[in-house]
């Protein structure tokens, strides 16, 4: 059945629930990811990704709510398409490769028996870079090679989408990069809408978009890795996403007097005068020498990690009214700890208002409303 | 020294691939399990119905004799040396064929289980026959040892074949000798299934009948055929049936506690990464040697004592006929009731399986009572049953011996159809069924390659054992059809040596092929690397 013209095309999901005997997984789950994407489910462990993602599959109903690809409804409250007729390809967390199959039996699995079978098999095992390993089994290959027939045998039978299941978790970290951009380059070439999952923000935001980030069973933002990194809709969500400045501030309109002086904000459509959180992220942090009577605050260097590429280093502002922060800085190996600086804001910055009393920073994304998702 | 291994700290993982969920398992599967677990159960149920029919009071005073603290005495005694001997003997050469680089392991791997295909009856029949030193408690020693030793070999081969040979590397880095190494980790892991193998054979050895009769060793078993076989005595054999379930339950119960809360998982049928052997170096010698001495006397004697009594007695023809006869009676039977146990225990093993809740671990676990219940107390139940309830229908027919051979391997066949379950993981299954395969396809292509090798390997050990069974065959074979042992038995109690010995020799080579056919398929599961260079 369709739903009528107009309908979004790509996958949606609308009001999911699932629940395990008592233990509520999924609480209203809405998601969109357009045609062609390759999206993000992005979550901690136990948020309810991978259940997310075996309803999507067809492995498991959803107890409540609605699955759509294409306008076509595949679970409702009176329809479940079986997993086989979804045309949906999974891409398991371990690869769940067929052990007594060859990389050639896996891949070929979900074809049918017909003319050009075998050249087609090849051309996919080249496009994910394993040509010539056809013969080999399982077992004589490595994990990265193991995640790439994964992904050539679900792509083989031209999916409308792939789910991946935290595929690069179990693979080191240099081959990990390499692998995730084959697969990137590999689904894109095929045309299908991806949706990948996983606990790994950084992973999320430098390959897919959009990214859902669910929590506690919801979607709390779905949105560009640009706008979830710059105006993510609550300060907790701000610290999943990346390390996050937090300090508190009043607005007057478009700017907002705080801790480190008057900064522009993101958003300028604020009320005249309110009480605020505002967002600096480490890059946004500008570190000098200290000069006298220069532009800035003064601060003091507590520690500095250095990552080879960038530093982040840890401050307390001298007059102490803001909490410690942290600046990522560039060629900053020349910060000793103890070193006396001058701090500047660089940029717009994004801000929630903070209620009257209580909770500084509210956990929930309905108490701020308004800095949803551009 | 085994006990120090065992009492080492469990290297338990958990199962990385499979979250447990709390699925409802489909309900045609908890109705096929309940109804199996029903059947299964039932000869406990006559056996009680029985026991209350006599009355708690004949009963108690049935029990409370001299007489059955002999009984208690011969059989607790007995159990305790051979399982002993059974755990280190097993465990030893599971280790040298499995993790060592022991020349020849492949044969050796054969030649260690073909014993297990080799009636404990006719391992008696052959030493007894040959020497009158081997009578009593250490005849029953010696033979029962040598008989049923590979119900720790079997599965401690295959866990150490399994096991992760990272561990026995972290236990070298964290400054472990090889030998604490061996005790620590290698028995350590293979704990559980040494102590399962123990289980076994002291379940076998209170079950064994013909072995003991031939030994002239008493036990409750023999005792029990007695009373109701030759003195038609019903109310004590019961009775005394009764207690002997009681010490089958009691070890059954023992098991779990002695395993602790310890797993040992690996990822299953997953790629996995193998280890180098162990090099023997100047111990090769020796341990050929003993080897040999150990396969001598577990298939060379019982083996040779049949071929010397057949052609002591020269070669009868005239038995020609009556062992086709025979031997095609006994294929059949074992044949119908391999089948049906794995059939049966595949519905069991699914619902242990895939779907770990509480019902389907205690459905599985009630259907393990079945081990508790010796061959002889099953067949005892059954025939009272059919005499009793069903106006003496199927009394001695083919389908009662069929369904209580079934009953009586049950558990064997569930053990050999789970660890193939376990092999096909359900994410394999839903990844067939996500590139568009429809489930009977799935079945088909992914499901049945997997746990196909183990159905057969479960269908095999049933069929063996039910084509050595003796002791329930003589109480429920059908009027006038003699199978090979009840054949064989016959000539055996007449002392016709050489006319019992044709029977004797067809039984181990109809025993010796599954047998073959088993240990080919354990080889074939992922093995260690070659040797250590």
């Amino acid at each position: 059945m369709t739903l009528e013209s107009g309908a979004p095309e790509g996958l949606t999901t609308s009001d999911l629930h699932k629940a395990f005997g008592d233990h509520a997984v999924l609480r209203g789950v809405d998601l969109t990811v357009p045609d062609g994407a390759f999206a993000a489910v992005l979550g901690a462990s136990g948020s309810g990704k991978t259940t997310l993602l075996r309803i999507l599959a067809g492995f498991e109903r959803p107890d409540r709510g609605v699955v759509a690809v294409g306008g076509v409804v595949l679970d409702d409250d009176h329809h479940h398409v079986r997993a086989e007729r979804r045309r949906i390809g999974y891409v398991p967390q371990e690869g769940s490769l067929f052990p007594h199959l060859t990389v050639e039996g896996n891949v070929g699995f979900g074809l049918r028996a017909r003319e050009g079978r075998e050249a087609e098999v090849a051309e996919l095992l080249e496009r994910v870079g394993l040509a010539g390993l056809g013969r080999r089994y399982p077992h004589q290959l490595s994990g990265g090679q193991q995640q790439r027939v994964a992904l050539a045998r679900a792509l083989a039978v031209r999916p409308h989408i792939v789910l991946l299941d935290e595929p690069f978790a179990s693979l080191d970290a240099g081959l990990r990069a390499t692998v995730r951009a084959d697969v990137r380059a590999a689904v894109r070439r095929s045309g299908a809408t991806a949706i990948l999952v996983t606990h790994d923000q950084d992973e999320a935001l430098s390959i897919a978009d959009p990214v859902a980030v669910i929590r506690d069973g919801v979607v709390a933002q779905a949105a560009s890795p640009r706008d979830l990194y710059e105006s993510p809709v609550d300060p907790d969500l701000a610290g999943f996403v990346g390390e996050a400045n937090l300090i508190e501030g009043t607005s007057y309109g478009s700017t907002a007097e705080t801790a480190l002086g008057w900064l522009q904000l993101r958003d300028d459509h604020r009320p005249a005068r309110q009480r605020i959180t505002v967002l600096i992220r480490p890059e946004q942090l500008r570190v000098a020498p200290f000069a006298e009577g220069g532009p800035g605050v003064a601060a003091r260097v507590v520690e500095a990690g250095f990552h080879g590429h960038d530093a982040l280093v840890h401050l307390v502002t001298e007059d102490a009214a803001a909490a410690p922060m942290v600046a990522r800085v560039v060629g900053g190996i020349w910060l000793e700890a103890g070193a006396r600086v001058t701090l500047k804001v660089v940029g717009p910055v994004h801000c929630w208002p903070r209620p009257p009393a209580g909770d500084a920073h509210p956990g929930l994304p309905a108490a701020v409303p308004e800095a949803g998702p551009g | 020294m085994i006990a120090t291994g065992v009492a080492a700290e469990p290297p338990a993982v958990a199962d990385p691939v499979v979250p447990a969920r709390r699925r409802l398992p489909p309900l045609f599967l908890l109705g096929a399990s309940g109804a199996v677990a029903l059947v299964l159960l039932a000869p406990l149920l006559f056996l009680l119905i029985e026991a209350s029919g006599s009355g708690a009071g004949t009963i108690a005073h049935l029990i409370w004799r001299p007489l059955t603290a002999t009984l208690l005495w011969n059989t607790v005694r007995l159990t305790v040396v051979v399982t002993a001997l059974c755990a280190v003997i097993g465990t030893l050469t599971a280790w040298l064929v499995e993790c060592t680089d022991l020349p020849g392991r492949r044969l050796w791997a054969v030649l260690l289980v073909i014993p297990f295909a080799i009636p404990d009856f006719v391992v008696s029949f052959g030493w007894a026959s040959i020497s009158t030193w081997v009578h009593g408690f250490q005849g029953a020693v010696l033979v029962m040892t040598l008989a049923v030793y590979p119900l720790v070999y079997l599965p401690v081969a295959a866990s150490l074949r399994g096991a992760d040979p990272g561990l026995e590397e972290a236990a070298r880095s964290l400054g472990l000798g090889r030998f604490r190494v061996f005790l620590r980790v290698t028995v350590g892991q293979a704990r559980g299934a040494i102590l399962g193998g123990c289980v076994l054979v002291a379940l076998v050895i209170l079950a064994e009948y013909g072995a003991f009769e031939i030994l002239g060793y008493q036990t409750f078993t023999t005792e029990i055929f007695t009373e109701f076989q030759v003195s038609f005595n019903v109310s004590t054999a019961c009775a005394l049936s009764l207690v002997l379930v009681v010490l089958g339950a009691l070890i059954l119960g023992a098991e779990p506690v002695a395993r602790g809360k310890g797993r040992v998982v690996r990822t299953g049928a997953q790629a996995q990464r193998t280890s180098r052997r162990h090099r023997l170096g100047r111990c090769t010698l020796p341990v050929h040697a003993a080897l040999a001495v150990l396969v001598a006397l577990a298939l060379g004697v019982p083996v040779g004592a049949s071929v010397y009594w057949m052609f002591v007695g020269g070669i009868p023809f005239l038995t020609g006929v009556s062992v086709l006869d025979a031997g095609w009676h006994t294929a059949l039977y074992s044949g119908v009731a391999a089948a049906l146990a794995t059939l049966l225990a595949l519905p069991v093993a699914l619902l242990a399986v895939r779907h770990s809740g509480r019902g389907g671990r205690l459905l599985e676990r009630s259907t393990y009572l079945v081990l508790a219940m010796p061959g002889l107390v099953i067949a005892l139940a059954i025939s009272y049953f059919a005499e009793r309830y069903a106006g003496g229908f199927g009394y001695q027919s083919a389908a009662l011996l069929t369904a209580a051979y079934a009953i009586l391997f049950f558990p064997l066949a569930l053990v050999g159809v789970r660890a193939s379950v376990t092999r096909a993981p359900v994410a394999l299954e839903e990844a067939a069924r996500s590139l568009g395969r429809r489930p009977d396809e799935v079945f088909l292509r992914v499901t049945l390659p997997l746990i196909g090798p183990g159905l057969a390997a479960a269908f095999c050990l049933v069929f063996l054992a039910c084509a050595t069974e003796l002791t329930a065959t003589l109480v429920l074979v059908p009027t006038g059809v003699q199978t090979l042992a009840t054949q064989f038995w016959a000539y055996q109690q007449n002392l016709s040596y050489a006319q019992a010995a044709p029977f004797a020799l067809v039984i181990i080579a109809i025993a010796a092929v599954p047998s073959y056919v088993l240990a080919r398929y354990f080889d074939r599961l992922p093995s260690r690397a070659g040797t250590a260079s």
